[in-house]
């Protein structure tokens, strides 16, 4: 009896190698993503003096400078905005890190690709899980500035839930899509900052979504954080539940960016060993 | 990690008509602007590159093959192709078990983590569950005759160390068919004894082995059979003595008819 081959490799053909499989090795693999995740944490935050505490220290001196900025400086006194500005930031910044990471990922994972066989989109996933570790504290630090600001306190909250899981599709999705561009041209990474920066001034973060001007509302359009971040504000800064349309826009742009990028990095990784 | 249910004599890889030809950058880094500036000019940015052609091997279990050849022959990119990290462009190459593969030492392995903690990532890099590795983390640790350095972080190693914590996780992963690409030459005498026994270990218990090494002696001690390989091509296989014999003579006169022919 001719026993059957545990693994065929053959010449592959372009296009998505058979999901399934794919889907099932990367499951029995997750214990190495959330391991190989908390190995990166530990080594950007344990070097440092302050380590773990520099993911509640960050945001909180973030949120310290625009307290400067609105509330001293600009001399407003209306707390919401700074509600609004420091949430939000928190929520973009979770989405931009996302990127950053993503994009160095799989280039970064040279030397695991070039001697392991195992499912390279792998690498963004704990690119943007990390992201999400980070984001965590940043959360924490917003409930203490709204609890000493005096925000109101409800049910309606709860609909930040949804809209953070949202975003980490967001989040996710575009860590993929950027990692396996970044693989066919470097310098990706070098155009990200000012890239997440011009981002950061189209979404609705330093102003609030009513202080558009009318002829700018087109541009809400084409951006996917827009309805993310106007449901996120309104949910967790005012306690009031958001506009359906805006989760569902917010929710087909997050899925059709996931989709995209994954069937991009699928298509794409069996040459990576090549390219990286 | 059940023990192995192979019998000697079953085939463990069988490579049939391989060849691999892959597109590679020139660029030494790709990059967008790159791209833009030689756009419309014909400028390639990629070349092609013939590793492997028509290659044809089997390995049955219980047995070790070595893989001899000159810098560049192909020989990391044939492992690299039976362990499905580089897929192939021609032919097909079938494994029947699963593979642990030693092509570079302390593969996701994290230098700011103790060694403790990398055992943990090393192990599941290769494949291994949490359980199977806390079940024989005594056995790696032994092996790799750390001591109480395996909590020290493994930036202060030295690369002695390194190495020997990279070749205990990759033999304790237990795998039928184990493809150990040049890690042998690390370490000092005393643990390239040990790693040699260990292979001859793993021999013993129905695996199957395949050693890329330029250490010849090596190869002549624990293998039944050499493969030599040349510029991508197959140029012999047999009885170790006597293809060994036959690459160190053409090593020593540098060309050889038969290998040039048509190159």
């Amino acid at each position: 009896m001719k026993p059957v081959p545990v693994e065929v490799y053959e010449p592959f053909k372009a296009g998505l190698p058979p999901l399934r499989r794919y889907w099932r090795l990367l499951w029995a693999r997750r214990a190495f993503i959330s391991e190989y995740s908390r190995s990166e944490l530990h080594e950007k935050h344990f070097d440092s003096v302050f380590g773990q505490v520099w993911l509640i220290l960050n945001p909180l001196l973030l949120s310290g400078v625009y307290f400067l900025l609105i509330v001293i400086i600009g001399g407003q006194s209306d707390k919401f905005r700074y509600g609004h500005l420091t949430a939000s930031l928190f929520l973009f910044y979770f989405v931009a890190n996302s990127m950053t990471a993503g994009s160095k990922s799989v280039v970064k994972g040279q030397k695991l690709i070039l001697n392991t066989a195992f499912p390279r989109i792998m690498l963004p996933i704990s690119a943007a899980y990390i992201s999400f570790i980070r984001f965590l504290p940043t959360v924490l630090v917003f409930f203490v500035i709204r609890t000493a600001m005096g925000f109101p306190f409800g049910w309606a909250m709860l609909w930040a839930i949804p809209v953070a899981a949202i975003t980490g599709i967001l989040a996710l999705g575009l860590s993929i899509l950027i990692s396996c561009a970044n693989v066919y041209f470097r310098d990706i990474g070098s155009f990200l900052p000012y890239f997440s920066r011009t981002w950061l001034y189209l979404s609705p973060i330093l102003y609030e979504v009513s202080a558009l001007k009318p002829k700018l509302r087109s541009i809400e359009a084409f951006n996917p954080l827009f309805p993310i971040l106007d449901s996120w504000s309104r949910s967790i800064v005012r306690n009031e539940a958001p506009q359906a349309a805006s989760l569902l826009q917010g929710l087909a742009w997050a899925l059709g960016i996931l989709l995209v990028g994954t069937y991009f990095f699928l298509s794409r990784e069996r040459d990576f060993a090549v390219r990286v | 990690m059940s023990k192995s249910e192979h019998k000697s004599g079953e085939l463990a890889i069988s490579v049939q008509h391989l060849g691999l030809v892959y597109k590679t950058t020139i660029d030494r880094r790709p990059t967008l602007k790159a791209r833009v500036r030689t756009l419309g000019r014909g400028t390639k940015h990629t070349r092609i590159v013939h590793a492997l052609d028509d290659v044809m091997l089997d390995v049955p279990y219980g047995s070790v093959l070595g893989v001899v050849g000159a810098n560049g022959a192909g020989k990391s990119t044939l492992m690299r192709v039976i362990s499905g990290i580089l897929p192939p462009s021609h032919g097909r190459v079938e494994v029947y078990g699963k593979v642990s593969t030693l092509l570079a030492l302390g593969v996701g392995f994290n230098p700011s983590l103790s060694g403790r903690e990398n055992v943990q990532l090393g192990g599941l890099a290769a494949g291994m569950s949490r359980r199977d590795i806390e079940d024989h983390f005594e056995e790696i640790a032994d092996f790799a005759e750390l001591g109480d350095a395996i909590d020290a972080p493994m930036r202060t190693y030295s690369s002695g160390m390194f190495a020997r914590l990279g070749f205990s996780v990759a033999v304790t992963v237990r795998p039928d068919i184990l493809i150990v690409d040049e890690a042998l030459s690390t370490g000092d005498a005393k643990f390239k004894e040990k790693s040699l026994n260990k292979i001859k270990e793993l021999r013993s218990e129905d695996r199957a082995l395949v050693l890329v090494s330029h250490g010849l002696g090596t190869i002549r001690e624990v293998c039944n059979e050499v493969a030599w390989l040349h510029k991508g091509k197959l140029i012999q296989r047999g009885e170790p003595n006597k293809i060994v014999d036959a690459y160190e003579k053409f090593l020593k006169v540098g060309k050889s008819a038969a290998i040039d022919e048509d190159v």
